[in-house]
């Protein structure tokens, strides 16, 4: 049984670093409650010496909430000015009032 | 990525298909909107999503142009990059469309559309990344709108008029071909409207006749109950999920 939730737990954990790190908001909160379960349960399960393991997986569980706490709270959502769309805006307006004109001399 | 290809055209839809006013659409209006997407069963920020209206002119003739353009917040650029613009040339008194535009590119994945009104008839163009371009033509009724111009022709309804479970029927194009929408007047609501403040909305369930929309009173506008009636949170469900779209910023309005 402390094998199954070894494997768990790292996996997870392993889950909860990537989650963690791509724009997933509180997403990432899943994977990370779900690893930190299962080192608790490896560190219920464990032997005095075996107790290492399970707990730095704790702590990493504890270091990537707080990252995620922090990107939530003082990351902002925000659009990044992007040239090329803007340029590419211009050109479909120039565009437009070609096909406008284009339209008004197809009715007349 | 079809994913969320599909959920943004669906997210235009309904943001599109849900304007309103007692008065004519100024130029120079701009809202933006914060849309939301449903994962895991949390929401998240996913774009950001802006209406703005302004005058074009040509030799002859004076349109209002239409534009709503959505675009990834950053921190989503590197992993999925959207921009998109959909975009309606109309009648500035009738909103009657003459030219509907709208180019995508979604992660890479584009596509080009444009829809030439002329009467009842429509000359429609697409064109997808590494396909060659199609055209149609189809004949339309005497009121149809593209999905653009219906957002803000749904604003010149008098809302103020109906009951509960009242229902006005639309019928828009979209996807090259004509698609009938359904109005629910659903009762009013008092609901937070970004920099206008807490605003009391009349609140509308949409309904189409496509596979696109799920559930009964599921897909659901709220518009702030005065002349204006601006779109100030709208919420949606679709076969892949639901999200919603709320009011950050009203302007020129």
């Amino acid at each position: 049984m402390r094998n199954a939730y070894l494997i768990l737990a790292l996996f997870f954990t392993f889950l909860a670093v990537v989650f963690s790190f791509l724009p997933l908001d509180t997403i990432a909160f899943l994977p990370i409650g779900i690893a930190f379960s299962f080192s608790l349960l490896l560190l219920k399960k464990s032997i005095q010496s075996q107790k290492k393991l399970p707990k730095t997986l704790l702590f990493i569980c504890g270091i990537i909430t707080l990252f995620v706490v922090g990107k939530t709270v003082f990351v902002k959502d925000e659009i990044v000015e992007d040239t090329k769309f803007e340029k590419e805006k211009v050109e479909i307006k120039k565009e437009a009032q070609k096909e406008l004109e284009e339209i008004e001399n197809d009715l007349e | 990525m079809a994913r969320l290809h599909y959920y943004l055209n669906i997210f235009i839809f309904l943001l599109v298909s849900t304007s309103v006013n007692g008065q004519l659409i100024k130029s120079g209006e701009k809202l933006v909107f914060a849309g939301s997407y449903n994962m895991s069963g949390l929401m998240t920020q996913l774009a950001q999503v802006t209406l703005s209206t302004e005058n074009v002119t040509t030799a002859k003739n004076t349109y209002l142009h239409l534009s709503c353009e959505l675009s990834t917040y950053s921190k989503w650029d590197s992993f999925f990059k959207i921009r998109d613009i959909y975009e309606s040339y109309v009648n500035p008194q009738t909103l009657r469309p003459s030219l509907y535009k709208r180019n995508i590119d979604e992660g890479g994945w584009t596509k080009k559309e444009k829809y030439v009104f002329k009467g009842n008839t429509v000359n429609s163009t697409s064109k997808r990344k590494n396909s060659l371009e199609t055209q149609k033509t189809f004949t339309i009724g005497g009121s149809t709108q593209d999905v653009v111009s219906l957002l803000y022709k749904v604003r010149t309804i008098d809302l103020s008029k109906l009951t509960v479970g009242q229902t006005q029927s639309l019928m828009i194009v979209f996807d090259e071909k004509q698609i009938p929408v359904t109005l629910k007047f659903m009762g009013k609501e008092t609901i937070s409207a970004g920099n206008l403040g807490k605003k009391e909305c009349y609140k509308l369930s949409i309904g189409a006749k496509t596979d696109a929309l799920k559930g009964k009173d599921k897909n659901l506008i709220w518009l702030t109950a005065d002349q204006k009636k601006i779109p100030v949170l709208l919420q949606f469900s679709i076969p892949v999920g639901t999200g919603k779209l709320t009011l950050t910023s009203a302007t020129g309005i």
